[in-house]
């Protein structure tokens, strides 16, 4: 190596390092640079907040100072069953264990079809007997009393099974006791009865801005307070089943049977009370030769009559079903991505395996567009099935929800002939355009029959019930993914089994009758029918028709010589005022329709979305000076819910834009670095 | 060292070591490559980036006017039309000249355009624990500057408004699912991701702020007095 060589090698390492160098500063710097813009491009001042120590008192419900010292109550429910109608009398005691004057509010489920007629306010020896007043009268009734320091109750009804009581001014350790009164129609399926007292609200999606949202969102205890829960329920039920009785079970509740006679029992629980988180369930099953066939009630009141029929179909076991037509939609828009689609897929799998070759299927998707996988509806032969199955499992969620356009194709006014068209929807119901939705079903559903499954944890359930019954379908609501076997097969055994479709009633003239529901359902394997009637002469037949496996059946029944009923008039009020309430959606007048609901409320003392019952204490109790607060009382969470279930995981709130802004950055300064330039490393 | 670099340059680059003007050449073409490389990864990473951000901020204005549609009257308005939430109330902090629509819905893609309302909660403004979730680096990088004592207006559908007062504000996990308590007295949950200059997503600890109704509802007009 000559001199020169090496005081070159010594310039060429001297210079390497000083490149190296620079290089590693110019990576530290740019790294600097890009922090600090990204920090002052998105991230403004910190001034952190200091996480504050521990918060558990906010937790707590006083915490905003703001007192929930909930007067303590109790529920007792008795029922007395006639027949196919059951009278239930719900005394709710409200008790205040403070010294401050209190007003108690509490939101609670009653069943869907139930028929409030009565109110009553007890306070000590005396008993105050609600009136029946338009909605806003009666609130400003009870406002007044409130304020002048009187006793007084209400009873609002905030959908048709969420009622609202309120009880204005329980002094310091007084009691106070609301009794309520209602009347519904027992379920007949399958050869059994069933009663259902529901007791507990489940916090709700609220489906839109809806001004009454806190009114339908009564207040959750937490579990884990240490408190026991709250409001114990005693129950009773004095069941007359006029028939002789094979078996009476509570499924979700130890009771105690009392036999009275052949069709007559006592039940109770067997521990007395039990707390309002679960629903209580009664069923029994009349002996399967007394099984009833036809019942026909009538009751005469103010020169007309009322009467309740309910009518069995002879059984279609052995016979053949209808050919059927099953087209099933399902929602892939963005609000059902994650679980809720996984479960959908789920779900429609097992339905379309359970197909068979006599039926035709075709199945629709949509999001932001709808899209069939068939032109029409198809022949279910293993391979299309098949075809269908891979089909499904391959769709993902992501877009809009313009489900008009996916009912449009589902409901295409096609004739399912001498079988049954069945739409099957699939989705969460996250819609805002409700309204135009439930016109579009009304108008093209023509021989079709609607089915909703509710999908996922919180699913517009108002949206699909109502679609439903528009679509003279029923809703089904798969909450968990371990339950969506179940429920399809469920859904899909009655589905499969349609006896009797295209039902008319024909009165005779001269009764000029009146009935409820106007449009009546599909019967499906073990349901009865059942219809409410006001009437001006028992005389003549009904004649009932409807198509069973392609051949029409028809059945008579005399209207003279019914078993007397009580209550007749109110069940056939609640009827009317529910065909009432949905005429809204047809685009019915709402004040000529509120006029009615009135009058008919009014007449036959019902509490509807327009009506409350108000009752007020003549004496003011209450000194002028003493403060009146007010006590949401909490609700129990349904049991077998997880609090942390229910409300889930805080969500994810994070992004990884500053990682890409920070390493772009980053890559685009090395990108200089390493441009090629000339003369640098010379 | 230039035994190293020969490595690292990799085989193509084993000229002799005298000629210079050579490895210049090929050191340019390494080098010509390499940038070319990270131009585009750059280009890319820092689109994806500023795609999330401009998201965020563009549709917080679309999401005004739906919401003047709203206060007008119209029921879920949506800010586009295949839209899947809507507004639901407006939020702002005068003190930070701070100003958001929340829209219906907690869900990844909903937060992606602003705070979204947890459903099973009531709506903001309404009695009981209304829960918030916003992004800790677009919608809700402004929680880290609330004090205690921070106003919080709400404008609700029907144009009334509500203020909540900051009380205070807690690190917590995201299996935390209690501040979703309904019971006790009206107010306001914000939650976000912490912590705040995080890079990444999915950690596990959130920020939760906790603000309390301090008054009745008050009308635009104050036509409606409480009772």
């Amino acid at each position: 190596m000559s001199k020169p060589e090496k005081r070159t090698l010594a310039g060429r390492i001297a210079v390497d390092l000083v490149a190296s160098v620079a290089i590693a500063a110019a990576l530290g710097i740019a790294a600097a640079i890009a922090l600090a813009g990204v920090t002052l491009l998105f991230a403004s001042q910190a001034r952190a907040a200091e996480a504050s120590g521990e918060g558990k008192l906010l937790l707590r419900p006083r915490a905003g100072g703001e007192p929930l010292e909930a007067p303590l109550q109790s529920t007792a429910v008795a029922f007395q069953v006639s027949g196919i109608v059951a009278r239930a009398r719900v005394v709710q005691t409200f008790r205040n264990p403070g010294d401050g004057w209190y007003e108690g509010v509490y939101v609670f489920p009653l069943p869907e079809n139930s028929a409030v007629d009565r109110l009553r306010l007890r306070v000590g020896e005396r008993t105050i007997e609600g009136e029946i007043r338009e909605r806003e009268a009666a609130q400003r009734t009870y406002a007044a009393a409130r304020a002048q320091g009187r006793r007084a109750a209400l009873l609002d009804q905030e959908r048709s099974n969420i009622f609202t009581a309120s009880v204005a001014n329980i002094g310091p350790h007084e009691t106070i006791i609301v009794e309520l009164e209602y009347l519904e129609t027992l379920r007949y399926h399958d050869g059994r009865f069933s009663l259902r007292f529901p007791m507990v609200v489940g916090p709700r999606y609220i489906p839109r801005g809806v001004a009454d949202a806190a009114r339908i969102t009564p207040v959750v205890l937490r579990p884990q307070e240490g408190r026991a829960p709250v409001n114990p329920v005693s129950i009773r039920v004095a069941l007359d089943a006029g028939v002789p009785l094979a078996d009476v079970s509570s499924p979700y509740h130890q009771v105690d049977v009392k036999t009275l006679g052949e069709g007559r029992r006592e039940i109770t629980l067997a521990e007395g009370s039990t707390p309002a988180n679960r629903d209580f369930v009664l069923r029994w099953a009349p002996r399967p030769e007394a099984a009833p066939r036809l019942a026909w009630f009538t009751q005469s009141q103010g020169g007309r009559h009322y009467a309740l029929l309910m009518l069995m179909p002879p059984d279609a076991a052995q016979e053949a079903r209808l050919p059927r037509e099953v087209i099933f939609v399902l929602d892939t828009s963005g609000s059902m991505a994650g679980a809720s689609i996984r479960q959908a897929r789920d779900a429609l799998s097992l339905a379309l395996e359970r197909l068979t070759p006599q039926d035709r299927f075709n199945v629709i998707e949509f999001n932001s567009t709808a899209m069939a996988l068939f032109s029409e509806a198809r022949e279910a032969t293993p391979a299309q099935v098949q075809r269908a199955i891979s089909w499904v499992r391959s769709l993902e969620a992501g877009g809009g929800t313009e489900m008009a356009s996916a009912l449009k194709l589902a409901l295409n006014g096609s004739d399912a002939g001498s079988g049954v068209r069945q739409v099957i929807f699939l989705t969460d119901g996250a819609v805002g355009n409700e309204e135009e939705l439930f016109r579009l079903i009304r108008e093209r559903l023509g021989d079709s029959r609607l089915f909703t499954v509710g999908i996922g944890s919180a699913p517009n359930s108002h949206f699909m019930r109502k679609a439903a019954e528009l679509g003279r379908g029923t809703f089904t609501y798969i909450g968990r993914v371990d339950e969506v076997g179940a429920r399809m097969s469920e859904l899909f055994g009655k589905l499969e089994a349609p006896v009797l479709k295209g039902i008319t009633l024909q009165w005779p003239e001269a009764a000029h009758a009146e009935a409820w529901p106007a449009r009546v359902p599909d019967l499906y394997a073990g349901e009865p029918l059942v219809v409410s009637a006001s009437l001006e002469r028992l005389e003549g037949e009904l004649r009932v028709s409807g198509v069973r496996a392609g051949r029409v059946w028809e059945a008579r029944v005399p209207l003279a010589g019914g078993a007397q009923g009580s209550g007749m008039g109110s069940l056939w009020a609640r009827a009317k005022v529910d065909s009432l309430m949905d005429s809204l959606r047809a685009g019915a007048q709402p004040e000529a329709v509120r006029e009615q609901v009135i009058a008919l409320a009014t007449a036959h003392r019902l509490v509807t979305r327009y009506t409350s019952f108000v009752a007020v204490d003549r004496t003011p109790a209450r000194p002028a000076d003493a403060p009146l607060a007010r006590a949401d009382l909490p609700t129990n969470l349904p049991e077998g819910w997880e609090y942390d279930k229910v409300f889930g995981e805080l969500p994810q709130t994070g992004t990884d834009s500053r990682w890409e802004l920070l390493t772009g950055i980053l890559f685009l300064l090395l990108a200089v670095l390493f441009a090629p330039r000339r003369g640098r490393l010379a | 060292m230039t035994h190293d670099q020969e490595l690292w340059l990799g085989v193509e680059c084993a000229w002799p070591k005298s000629s210079a003007p050579a490895q210049r050449i090929c050191s340019q073409r390494v080098r010509l490559l390499l940038a070319a490389v990270l131009v585009a990864l750059g280009g890319w990473q820092f689109a994806r980036g500023a795609w999330i951000q401009a998201k965020a901020w563009v549709a917080q204005a679309l999401i005004a006017q739906a919401w003047q549609r709203t206060l007008a009257g119209g029921t879920q308005a949506k800010p586009w039309p295949w839209a899947d939430t809507w507004p639901v109330a407006r939020l702002s902090v005068p003190s930070l000249g701070v100003e958001r629509y929340v829209l219906e819905g907690a869900d990844g893609a909903t937060m992606a355009f602003g705070p979204g309302h947890l459903r099973g909660t009531v709506l903001p403004g309404a009695a009981g624990n209304s829960v918030i979730a916003g992004h800790r680096d677009t919608h809700f990088a402004f929680l880290r500057e609330l004090a205690p004592g921070s106003t919080i207006v709400v404008q609700m559908p029907d144009g009334s408004y509500r203020v909540y007062a900051v009380r205070q504000a807690r690190v917590l996990d995201r299996s935390d699912g209690w501040v979703a308590a309904q019971e006790g007295p009206a107010r306001l949950t914000l939650a976000t991701c912490f912590p705040f200059d995080a890079l990444r997503a999915g950690g596990a600890e959130r920020y939760v702020v906790w603000a309390d109704a301090i008054d009745e509802h008050k009308d635009r007009g104050g036509e409606r007095g409480s009772d």
